[in-house]
């Protein structure tokens, strides 16, 4: 039973790397919601678990395994499947709340995946933030800002879990629902405002117009009209009859190039616009209309 | 304020202080067939440790990375934690060349450590493989007909009977090759032998602590069966 010395660097690490699990892990809960594997959970507030949407099949007595081995039933607070995360409320709390990192990830940056689908204890998983990207349309009708891709491996039941720097702090959550195959982490600033929403609606409200678009490029000529650079807006195709577009004058024909006082070039932008606060609220549209800018107020709609 | 530069050399330097340590008490097992599995010289006396299923079958035989070939023999095997006990044979001078490991204590594992993998993965020899504990888990196991081996080490287990045992899981890459090989902590000290035994993606391996009991009653009966 010999250690030897003079590798104090890779000790250190090691010695990090466990702390942080340690820590990371008394903040990550079993969540057994579907019938499959049970996956995993972070402790988000005194009485509040946030998890994965697609784990999450019942709304009620969803049993949670603390980690200090108790079990507690939670209930569905609210759900976003667009961003495939879902918010529990516990009967009796969490000791140890999840601290999520001050700042956003950067590429190359040391991470562990942890999760807790088992009651033999936490799991582990090392990589690195790989990349970086969104907006990224996820397939049930929702769009991600931003998301992260990293290298640890996926263990089954790690949905939900936590993504943590070397200090045990939460960069992300992990889901493999949103990218078949593929292992992301939602960045922990975004699930955190996410659930901040779900926690005061119960849902993301996700907003409507009522138009068909689709993307063309703008002349240099208007561009100049327009008072900038944007080589890119959305010809609508088709208006909705009765829809908000059309009671806010919106026509068959305008290049739709602005919502409330940001440009939009693509499809993604304007949906990734068109949630929270804006929803159910007059915002100016800025559209090219004959060549010429103008601006229509449309009352955004809510899409159920 | 840390010198980045510095450390990352720190750390490489440490690495590969860790792994040249560790590449001298691993030995490639041969058993005639396809492929070969790895062994950690574990005792003085040319004692080696692998797993049970790369010795199951065939003429056993063991060479060094330096190429040294030594005969060898199965001294005791627990097929229920696919681990096999051998020795070699050979001049003193030639098992001077099998430095025993360093074995740390596996029953102070903490998940997230440093773990590295050593092996002959797919055939290439002294493959390194980096990754950390990923967790411990218990797996129920059918204790071995006429094995003889009863665990005192908190994993019971009588043969023929069903146990469990802890395994070591891990994210560092395991392959075919890497069967019987050491899986080393941040100080280059043995924390478990990898193995196969548990299907699925995930590395496994057997706790050192295990293997050293494996080890003390396999040699503790040899002991015995000479002075009858």
């Amino acid at each position: 039973m010999s250690q030897s010395n003079g590798n104090h660097p890779l000790t250190a690490l090691s010695e990090a790397m466990a702390e942080a699990v340690e820590k990371a892990g008394m903040g990550t809960v079993l969540v057994n919601g579907r019938r499959r594997l049970p996956a995993s959970g972070i402790a988000y507030a005194a009485d509040l678990i946030l998890t994965a949407d697609h784990v999450v099949e019942r709304e009620e007595d969803i049993p949670i395994l603390l980690p200090d081995g108790s079990e507690v039933t939670a209930t569905l607070v609210g759900r976003d499947p667009g961003s495939d995360l879902a918010l529990l409320r516990l009967k009796g709390g969490p000791a140890f709340l999840a601290e999520p990192a001050p700042q956003e990830a950067r590429i190359g940056q040391l991470v562990l995946a942890l999760g807790r689908p088992t009651s033999e204890g936490i799991q582990a998983s090392l990589g690195v933030i790989s990349a970086k990207g969104g907006p990224v349309r996820t397939g049930r009708g929702g769009l991600l800002e931003r998301y992260l891709r990293t290298d640890a491996i996926p263990y089954p039941g790690f949905s939900g879990g936590p993504l943590v720097d070397t200090a045990g702090r939460v960069v992300g959550l992990n889901t493999s629902g949103l990218a078949r195959g593929a292992s992301l982490a939602i960045p922990a600033d975004l699930a955190w405002q996410i659930a901040g929403t779900l926690a005061q609606h119960g849902s993301v409200r996700r907003g409507y117009l009522g138009v068909r678009s689709q993307p063309v490029t703008i002349p240099t000529a208007q561009q100049k009209a327009l008072g900038r650079e944007q080589s890119t807006g959305l010809l609508l195709v088709s208006v909705e009859e009765g829809s908000p577009a059309e009671a806010g004058g919106l026509m068959v024909g305008d290049i739709l190039v602005g919502l409330a006082g940001q440009p939009v070039s693509d499809p993604d932008e304007l949906l990734a616009r068109l949630s929270g606060a804006i929803v159910g609220s007059p915002a100016p549209v800025e559209v090219l209309r004959g060549g010429q800018p103008a601006t229509v107020t449309v009352t955004i709609g809510e899409r159920k | 304020m840390i010198d980045f530069v510095e450390l990352s050399s720190a750390f490489t330097e440490s690495l590969e202080m860790v792994v040249q340590r560790a590449r001298r008490s691993l030995v490639v097992v041969h058993n005639g067939r396809h492929g070969a599995g790895a062994g950690v010289v574990w005792r003085a006396g040319g004692y080696l440790v692998t797993n049970h299923h790369v010795v199951a079958r065939g003429a056993i035989r063991v060479s060094s990375l330096e190429g040294h070939e030594y005969p060898a023999r199965v001294v005791a095997q627990a097929a229920e934690v696919d681990l096999a006990l051998l020795q070699v044979d050979g001049p003193a001078a030639d098992l001077s060349n099998l430095l025993p490991a360093m074995i740390a204590d596996s029953r102070q594992l903490r998940v997230g450590e440093v773990a590295f993998a050593l092996g002959h993965p797919w055939g290439q020899r002294a493959v390194v493989t980096a990754g950390i504990i990923s967790g411990l888990a218990t797996v129920r196991v059918r204790g071995g007909r006429g094995s003889g081996t009863v665990m005192r080490t908190g994993a019971e287990l009588v043969p023929g009977e069903r146990g469990s045992v802890t395994v070591i899981r891990t994210d560092a890459e395991l392959a075919p090759g890497n069967s019987g090989g050491p899986l080393l902590n941040a100080s280059g000290a043995v924390i478990g032998i990898n193995t196969m035994i548990v299907g699925g993606d995930l590395g496994v391996a057997i706790p050192s602590h295990i293997v050293e009991a494996f080890v003390t009653e396999s040699l503790g009966q040899e002991v015995a069966q000479v002075t009858i």
